[in-house]
């Protein structure tokens, strides 16, 4: 009886040794996952990197200030007031629910792009910094889709022509350089898709407040 | 039985434990080792060099994104304390709190989907592009575009909420939402009203690409419908530097 319980609890060490060690090989799988990417592509991740961190100081930074503009005027009166109503106009243009304008790109579509295509644009010109993207009128939300209509493409169900404007608010040289670098987004489409693509820096692109209702209808805040 | 059969019957049960347990140990060696041969590559001095360098700034962005948090917290703390000072502050912060659940900036829950997507087990056969076999960018674009259109109201992945500004880029074999590294397995979590999970297996972007590579190349993919779900509200920078709130747009 002894014998076989020494067995069973040598079984069962082992089991456990085994299964520390492939917790340990998979926590050491993401330093060796990033060791994999090529010198380009690591170049390409540490300026976005770079300049993420950059926006997150300055977000930061903006934050703080906000703290210490509640801290000096208390929570009551109109100042506190006036300091939220700021933060209401800022945080509904941020999910798209107010216009905005600012510097950026204008790109001019003509041709026979699918949904997969406008996608790919939109998540690039995010991924470049814009801070606000519209279809033509139609503003990107967080929930906006291109799909195929059944007889053109349509973004949160507003049909998109042939030839459509994608307007982005955003360091102008930056989104112009993201979407025009070697290999980017626009000289990978014109590889698979027949269109005309044209972008050009503009000191004023103008968007507009999304029709869609975002307020959700099954999902509420978790206290 | 004799004390040397005895003997002889103990060491056999041992032999016979000792090797059920090294088979299972080198078993769960080899399932690991052969699931990333797909990512194995070779390495250069300035490929380790550059990424350090990813790692630090990885790690500076998730301190910063745990200071953001916090500081966003106590603002939110500073205007839910003077809801009973006025009538005004009360309306104005019952707005705000209707922006950020809309915006993506408060934890949300309700019924949903959980979809989870990771790298083939198979071998990858000779002559195949082991590229096949792994989760890509594009198969986390085509199965968020599929919830979108399906009507999920909030989605996230890996607990990496996605909003407006939100992006899902790949770099190599890589993939990062919001500019964070996410590894496999992927963990899909959508809310929105009943049937998401019929309507996402049937929209068109998910059984375009991602369906068709789930059945070709195995990738391992798996869903739970009818849970309750929350979601994480997004970290991140909110403050814009270039967009200006508008009344009109002309």
């Amino acid at each position: 009886m002894r014998g076989r319980a020494a067995q069973y609890s040598f079984v069962a060490v082992a089991m456990v040794i085994g299964l520390l060690a492939v917790g340990q090989l998979r926590s050491q799988s993401r330093p060796a996952e990033v060791t994999r990417l090529s010198a380009q592509e690591l170049s390409v991740l540490i300026e976005t990197l770079t300049q993420r961190n950059r926006e997150l100081r300055t977000g930061l930074a903006d934050i703080r200030e906000q703290v210490r503009e509640y801290t000096l005027l208390g929570s009551q009166g109109q100042s506190a007031i006036d300091v939220s109503r700021e933060d209401l106009r800022r945080i509904t243009a941020f999910a798209a629910l107010a216009p905005v304008e600012g510097q950026g790109i204008v790109m001019i579509v003509d041709g026979d792009l699918d949904a997969i295509a406008l996608n790919d644009l939109i998540n690039e010109l995010r991924n470049a910094g814009a801070e606000a993207i519209a279809v033509d009128e139609v503003r990107i939300t967080a929930r906006s889709v291109a799909i195929q209509g059944a007889l053109s493409l349509q973004v949160d169900g507003v049909a998109i022509a042939k030839r459509f404007s994608l307007r982005a608010v955003g360091s102008p040289e930056g989104l112009l350089a993201a979407v025009e670098r070697p290999g980017g987004i626009i000289s990978q489409l014109k590889l698979f898709v027949s269109a005309t693509i044209q972008v050009r820096q503009s000191e004023s692109v103008q968007l507009p407040a999304t029709a869609m209702s975002l307020a959700p209808t099954v999902g509420e805040a978790a206290e | 039985m004799t004390l040397r059969s005895a003997r002889a019957g103990l060491r056999w049960g041992w032999a016979v434990s000792m090797g059920a347990a090294l088979a299972l140990i080198g078993f769960v060696g080899y399932a690991q080792w052969n699931g990333s041969l797909a990512r194995a590559q070779f390495t250069t001095s300035v490929q380790q060099a550059g990424a350090r360098a990813v790692l630090n700034f990885e790690q500076e962005q998730a301190e910063l994104r745990e200071q953001i948090g916090a500081a966003e917290a106590e603002v939110q703390r500073f205007q839910e304390s003077s809801t009973t000072s006025s009538a005004a502050l009360a309306e104005l912060n019952s707005q705000l709190a209707a922006a950020r659940l809309a915006a993506g900036l408060t934890r949300m829950r309700g019924p949903g989907v959980v979809i989870e997507i990771a790298d083939s087990n198979r071998v990858v056969p000779a002559g195949e592009n082991p590229a096949n076999f792994i989760v890509l960018v594009d198969d986390l674009r085509d199965i968020v575009a599929a919830l979108w259109a399906s009507g999920a109201e909030g989605i996230a992945i890996n607990g990496e909420r996605l909003v407006a500004t939100s992006s899902i880029y790949g770099v190599g074999a890589s993939v990062l939402v919001n500019t964070a590294f996410l590894s496999p397995p992927f963990r899909v979590e959508a809310i929105g009203s009943d049937g998401l999970l019929d309507r996402f297996l049937l929209d068109a972007a998910f059984r375009g690409r991602v369906g068709q590579r789930v059945d070709l190349f195995a990738l391992e993919f798996a869903t739970a419908p009818g849970l309750e779900i929350e979601l994480p509200a997004f970290i991140g920078n909110t403050r814009f530097r270039w967009a200006v709130p508008s009344e009109q747009v002309q």
